[in-house]
């Protein structure tokens, strides 16, 4: 198994007072009873865990979704959902992984292969009998919200379509766009893009593979750390110039920064300044804006647009910086959600057996959503399968922030989600 | 009125050996009770780190010990298997063990017939991961971990399944004694029933004093003297496994060198102090200090680690005229006949030795009363298994495993150790219970991080729930046979219907939670810093803030244990360190 | 450039989201930064002032206490306060608890104690209890049924009924099936509460209850009667029952204390106040200024990278004591404050921490030990000097006081909170004035 060491998530057991704060506030625990609770599967099931065990002792620890409200809520510091996905890699290390987990977790190598013929791939999968077969064949359920393949081509190709128009500048960027960016959302990166630019930034985009992430919560922990070490080749070079590292899909950076190496006892040098060296793109933007570097040239956007600042958004710790933002936008009336998690929780909820589970973790979302009135248009997002989930939830449009923000600078059309000619 | 009991044999202690003594008795026939002033394991059994010997500690300073160890470690995993977790142990080398003690080690282990291997450093880390990298050298030993509650509960329930009678809270106020100076034979005991109030004599042909650490005192009533050597032991329970295989120091034994994983704990031990008496010790802060420090060099970091529990044990060293350092008195058992040694009939006393050994320590006991009683019926313990056998050796996830897959989650009272309310009634049905101490001993209920701060209260409002339906539905469970082998089963344990009465002092829940709040006090007071302050602290608020339990009715109402938990280490007075 | 906060407030128990509130309703710019959730999710939700006096002298009349507290804790957080503003700070609350629609009640005579039943039927001495554990006021006369639900693990009616009778109250306990809480067979007393906020449920709840309870009883049930519409629930069962309902506190999660906690921390996002959780303050910076004190710039916050900064003007520590988080220890026997190591009035030796009994009425040193502050609420050094031009501290990190003994938890939350962000207030308009 990995190697148990004190900066491990492992020891952080011995912080719980027991008091039951986390079970209160799960999300999961509060519409299951399929899933004990955070203490009872973290701090709790792990004292019989340890390393060597004969066999995984629990399996109900597979129904965490993995959100870390309970380590948000937490009042003595129990790194709660990371000894819970340690426990899951230690069963998938025993008993192997259910070929829709891979799948799940492979959403870069389904990406290149559904992005050689999107239209194709499109079709394929989103039709009743295939959603049918794969709920029955491989699990994953048919009502989730699958994302669709770009079918204008990937992120990657815009890029390098546009290379002409691209800004050039002594001020430089590195842009981390994740794998849906790149395969189903490209207009998610080109706003990121404009947005930048307009800040006078160049972008570097550098090759890069994905974060991890899927396959860390799908417990596969192996592959995983190829992944991490990939990106830790391919991007400190970047990190040790002086580049700042900034991307828009909050889980990637949130895992590039913190998970991957708690997860994988990756403490070394190079993870470390990887770490350092990344940003969320709305904490990079906040900063700017308090160094007083943030254009605010904006144009009214006169709408109201509930906010839900996603659970990997919160786990970074940085505060809402989003809604800090978009509350400059004038004519913008910003709606915070307080809902703890919508329900997908990355791949959880397109998993049959948790579908309904995800759905009903939603409905505080949702709900909150219907709240604000018939006139909400569209809901934002950083995370990109919440957004798909809202959606999902809702029957409205859902767009990351970055583009509301790359529209009010009227550089991108927030209905067909493209940038704008400047 | 007293009331008059007759018997073959009256063994007084029930402690591993004594309850050892009565189940290898009651197997070759003879007619057995056996009394204990507390419940079973009050005194040193239940108060040790758990480990079974593979006899490596002993091989080079106690040859004998060593070889005994060995034979019993093989001999009890086949018969207590389920009390035993197959955990494998290291004899580690740290910079400060240096010279020729390893050499010497390897060689004594072929000589005494100690499994010995030595291994490769790199499989020793992967193994364990946390162990002090500076470590040279390592050699494998077949150490295991041992639940000595859990065992000694099913030896005395196959004792009584063999026809023993089991008294707990029974203590002896008198030796029976006949004839005259010179001639005296002990002719049995009078004993006070602690919870029933009632006054007992029990003849018996033969007494057997096997009451460790207190067998001066007992032998004192027969007026002989009996040297004790009772060197207390510190040890300190880290909250979690840091190690899964046990780890010696590979040097001559002295305080702080080992670390046993033991259920969900980790155990390092232990101090070697000699001290006046076995029932009032403290826990001096340098003993924890001290501990944390050599804890340190197997496992760097421990110190910092959390600590949940200090306990001591107070080792029944004997060695006949030995007047020198505890550390230093043999480890080795001694039968005493005080016929021969004394000219008083009817007494023997077992003493010394360890947890390891007591299946030997009963059947050497119990051959010697075969001599006095005239039959020559042979042992049969080491091939006996005890009730429970079939479970198998323990293993950690065992109670976890079992509340996943009957879904026990709900059921949960103590949620730390995974006892459930089943578990908690039947222990209370099924076996002689007069505080949630006893309970804790069956159960492990409170032995965790919060140690009682959530199952105290449940566990009271539990209990005083049965004590107001018993009866309701009239079921009557047959106490006389007490089921434990499967007391620790989540699974095994369902719930059954209310009897038509309840056992012993149920009566107050105040008294209840008075005691048990005191006693789990008594053992984290010692280790309190850091995270297990902060949880007495929240442990504070629930029974202060919230219950009020210092202001409930009954407050002067005491259980026969309430001096003991209250009892104040810091007015114990000077121990002898060192001498 | 952004402005930033008037005030930075560090925890998010009682006394932190007090203070926030005294200051945002008196116009400052606040924001609450806190790492969990903590102190109201343990309590009973009721605020206890003072119970017991030196030597646990059972109190009736709290705020007639304070001279003779002044005289054996000179520097207790109430003697510091005055009181006046232990007296003011407490009206506040009662008034803000009306706002939030979740009212808190003291003795009909006021200043007095109420002793209302605890989990095990002791009596607990509380100043003020929300609505509805009320009217489980042990001066009432009406006979008590105490019921519970088959199986709930965190609530024993039998024990209650048995004490309640042992002290000389007509009480008796039954339990009603599980099945009218909930489906579930795993669920703890905050999951029950919010099946509760289901009306169809209470009403199921309150037909069975009317099969348990005799004429002229009054009603005790587990503190789990719905989460967000927990008056609504109770204004059902009273309805449909006729008769007085009351809650009895369970163990952590307090339901109550959620429901406080919850209604603050929305009234609070209501006026703009950001309350953040899951920010461990981590640092600071601060820089040397005229007369000695040195001004605090930031506060630092742990986040999944490099720290985050949170500057003010103004600085709150209310990160509680050793049960909050706010202090730290270890096995030498150092116990230290977290964020800005401020010194600390606390026994020096390990072995001065405890008395040998855990009930003993004294208490145990190490839990009355904490900050030292000044009339204004800054905390100082041993010798009296302020440490920073712009810090202040409340809460039951406070020297000299021991609230869970004293059963004042609450009571120094409130009464610390609002003194802070009054000096706080001062301090930020003097300057104002000066600049």
């Amino acid at each position: 198994m990995f190697t148990e060491s004190w900066q491990s998530v492992g020891p952080s057991l011995d912080e719980c007072i027991k008091c039951n704060i986390c079970t209160a506030y799960c999300p999961v625990a509060a519409v299951t009873d399929r899933f004990p609770g955070p203490k009872y599967a973290g701090p709790q099931a792990q004292r019989f865990r340890e390393n060597g065990q004969p066999h995984a002792p629990d399996r109900s620890v597979d129904y965490c979704s993995g959100c870390r409200v309970c380590n948000e809520v937490c009042p003595t510091g129990v790194k709660i959902a990371e000894l819970n996905a340690r426990a899951r890699a230690q069963m998938v290390a025993e008993q192997g992984i259910p070929l829709r987990n891979r799948l799940l977790g492979r959403n870069e190598l389904l990406g290149k292969l559904g992005s050689l013929a999107p239209r194709l791939a499109n079709l394929g999968l989103h039709n009743h009998v295939s959603r049918v077969m794969a709920e029955k064949v491989v699990g994953i359920a048919r009502e989730a919200p699958l994302p669709r393949f770009s079918e204008e081509g990937t992120f990657g190709s815009w890029m390098k379509r546009t290379a002409g128009e691209r800004l050039r500048s002594d001020r430089k960027v590195v842009y981390f766009h994740g794998c849906a960016t790149m395969y189903y959302e490209p207009f998610v990166g080109k706003a990121t893009v404009v947005v930048l630019e307009h800040l006078g930034y160049e972008v570097i985009v550098p090759p890069q593979n994905c974060c991890g992430l899927p396959l860390l919560s799908n417990g596969e922990f192996g592959a995983a750390r190829r992944y991490h070490e990939g990106n830790l080749h391919k991007l400190v070079p970047y990190a040790q110039q002086g580049y700042e590292i900034v991307g828009s899909s909050t889980s990637c950076t949130l895992t590039l920064k913190e998970e991957a190496p708690e997860l994988l006892d990756m403490f070394d040098e190079e993870s470390e300044e990887l770490k350092l060296a990344v940003w969320d793109v709305f904490e990079w933007l906040r900063e700017r804006y308090r160094q007083g570097e943030l254009p605010t040239d904006f144009k009214p956007l006169p709408m109201v647009l509930p906010y839900h600042p996603p659970c990997q958004y919160r786990a970074h710790r940085v505060g809402r910086p989003a809604a800090e933002l978009l509350a400059l936008i004038p004519g913008l009336d910003v709606r915070v959600s307080t809902a703890r998690c919508c329900g997908i929780a990355g791949t959880y909820g397109y998993k049959r057996e948790k579908y309904q589970i995800g759905m009903d973790v939603g409905a505080e979302l949702f709900e909150f959503v219907r709240e604000q009135g018939r006139e909400v248009r569209m809901t934002a997002c950083d995370s990109e399968t919440c957004r798909w989930q809202l959606e999902h939830g809702t029957g409205l449009p859902s767009r990351h922030p970055i583009e509301v923000l790359a529209a009010a600078y009227g550089l991108y059309d927030l209905e067909r989600r493209e940038p704008r000619g400047v | 009125m007293t009331r008059r009991l007759q018997t073959e044999i009256l063994v007084i202690g029930g402690g591993a050996t004594g309850v050892g003594i009565a189940w290898d008795a009651a197997l070759r026939g003879f007619d057995v009770i056996l009394v204990e002033k507390r419940d079973l394991t009050h005194g040193t059994t239940g108060r040790y780190h758990g480990l079974l010997h593979s006899g490596g500690r002993y091989v080079v300073k106690d040859p004998q010990s060593a070889r005994e160890c060995i034979a019993e470690n093989r001999i009890l995993r086949r018969t207590h298997p389920h009390c035993i977790e197959d955990t494998g142990g290291f004899f580690v080398v740290t910079p400060e063990d240096e010279g020729e003690y390893p050499d010497r080690f390897v060689q004594a282990c072929a000589e005494t017939g100690v499994p010995c291997e030595e291994i490769a450093l790199r499989e020793a880390f992967r193994r364990e991961p946390l162990l002090n990298r500076r470590i040279s050298r390592v050699f494998e030993v077949p150490d295991g971990a041992a639940d000595s509650f859990l065992a000694t509960h099913v030896t005395a329930q196959a004792a009584r399944q063999a026809g023993a009678r089991i008294l707990t809270y029974h203590e002896v106020t008198g030796l029976l004694l006949r004839g005259p100076e010179g001639a005296r034979e002990v002719v049995g005991a009078r004993v006070e029933d602690l919870a029933g109030g009632e006054t007992l004599e029990i003849h018996a042909t033969m007494t057997i004093n096997a009451t460790g650490a207190w067998a001066g005192q007992i032998a004192r009533m027969a007026g002989l003297t009996v040297e004790v050597i009772p060197g207390k032991g510190v040890m300190v329970a880290m909250n979690h496994r840091l190690v899964n295989t046990v780890i010696n120091r590979c040097k001559m034994p002295a305080d702080g060198d080992i670390l046993v994983p033991i259920h969900t704990v980790s155990v390092i031990g232990t101090t070697d102090v000699r001290v006046p008496d076995p029932e009032h010790y403290g826990i001096e802060p340098w003993e924890v200090a001290l501990m944390l420090a050599e804890g340190d060099k197997l496992v760097p970091g421990l110190s910092r680690a959390r600590a949940v529990r200090a306990w001591a044990g107070v080792r029944p060293l004997y060695q006949e005229g030995y007047t020198g350092a505890s550390r230093e008195a043999t480890r080795q058992f001694t039968l005493l006949d005080h016929a021969r040694r004394d000219g008083v009939q009817g007494l023997l006393t077992i003493i010394g030795g360890k947890w390891t050994t007591f299946r030997l320590m009963a059947e050497k006991t119990v051959d010697k009363a075969c001599e006095y009683l005239g039959t020559r019926q042979p042992c049969q313990t080491a091939t006996t298994q005890v009730p429970g056998a079939e479970q198998g050796h323990y293993w950690l996830g065992h109670r976890l495993h079992e509340v996943e897959e009957h879904e026990l989650h709900g059921d949960l009272v103590c949620e730390c150790e995974l006892v459930t309310r089943a578990m908690l009634e039947n222990a209370v049905y099924r076996n002689p219970t007069l505080t949630l101490d006893d309970l804790r001993r069956d159960l492990r209920l409170g032995m965790g991080p919060c140690q009682g701060g959530f199952c105290t209260y449940r566990a009271v409002g539990i209990l005083h729930e049965m004590r107001e339906r018993a009866g309701e539905a009239g079921g009557e469970v047959d106490r006389s046979d007490w089921e434990v082998a499967y007391m620790q089963s989540p699974a095994h344990n369902r719930s059954l219907p209310p009897p038509s009465s309840l056992p012993l002092a149920l009566s107050s829940p105040n008294l209840l939670l008075r005691d048990f709040l005191q006693e789990r006090w008594k053992g984290v007071r010692p280790i309190l810093w850091g995270r297990q302050l902060k949880q007495e602290m929240l442990d504070s608020l629930i029974y202060l803030s919230l219950m009020n339990v210092d202001h409930l009715p009954d407050a002067g109402l005491t259980s026969p244990m309430t001096a003991f938990y209250e009892q104040d280490a810091g007015d114990v007075g000077e121990t002898e360190a060192g001498v | 450039m952004r402005e930033i906060p008037d005030l930075l407030v560090i925890g998010a128990g009682l006394s932190g989201l007090m203070a926030a509130y005294e200051a945002a309703e008196a116009g400052l710019r606040v924001k609450v930064i806190a790492k969990g959730l903590g102190s109201m999710h343990w309590s009973a939700g009721t605020v206890d002032v003072l119970g017991y006096a030196a030597g646990d002298k059972a109190v009736s009349m709290p705020l007639q206490e304070l001279e003779g507290l002044q005289a054996v804790a000179p520097h207790h957080p109430y003697v510091v306060a005055g009181a006046e503003a232990v007296t003011e700070a407490l009206s506040r609350f009662v008034a803000l608890a009306k706002e939030l629609g979740l009212p808190y009640e003291g003795a009909e005579e006021p200043g007095r104690n109420l002793w209302l039943p605890s989990p095990v039927g002791a009596a607990r001495p509380v100043y003020l209890a929300p609505q509805g554990q009320r009217y489980g006021d042990l001066a009432l006369a009406e006979p008590i049924v105490v019921v519970g639900f088959e199986g709930l693990r965190d609530f024993y009616p039998w024990v209650i009924a048995e004490n309640l009778r042992k002290q000389g109250h007509r009480a008796r306990g039954t339990v009603l099936p599980f099945a009218l809480l909930s489906e579930r067979r795993d669920a703890n007393t905050v999951q029950l509460a919010q099946e509760l906020d289901e009306l169809k449920r209470v009403v199921t709840l309150a037909r069975a209850l009317k099969e348990v309870v005799e004429p002229g009883e009054r009603v005790g049930l587990p503190a789990l009667v719905g989460l967000d519409r927990h008056g609504r629930a109770m204004e059902v069962l009273q309805e449909e029952l006729g008769t007085r309902v009351f809650e009895i506190p369970t163990l952590p999660p307090s339901v109550p204390g959620m429901r406080l906690y919850r209604a603050l921390r929305s009234d609070l996002e209501g006026r703009g106040v950001e309350v953040e959780i899951g920010m461990e303050a981590v640092g600071y910076e601060a820089k040397e200024e005229n007369g000695g004190f040195r001004r605090l710039l930031w506060v630092e916050t742990a986040t999944s990278a490099r720290p985050l900064k949170h500057r003010a003007r103004a600085f709150l520590l209310a990160t509680g004591g050793l049960l909050g988080g706010g202090f730290d220890s270890n096995h030498e026997g150092r116990v230290w404050e977290r964020v800005f190591d401020l010194p600390l009035a606390m026994p020096q030796n390990r072995e001065d921490w405890f008395r040998p009994k855990f009930l003993d009425p004294a208490g145990h040193p190490v839990f009355q030990g904490g900050v030292s502050v000044d009339r204004e609420f800054r905390p100082v050094s041993p010798e009296g000097k302020r440490l920073f031009a712009n810090l202040w501290a409340a809460g039951n990190g406070l020297r000299d006081c021991d609230g869970i003994r004293e059963r004042s938890r609450e009571g120094i939350a409130i009464v610390t909170g609002i003194a802070a962000a009054r000096s706080i207030l001062v301090a930020l308009r003097r300057e104002k004035h000066v600049h």
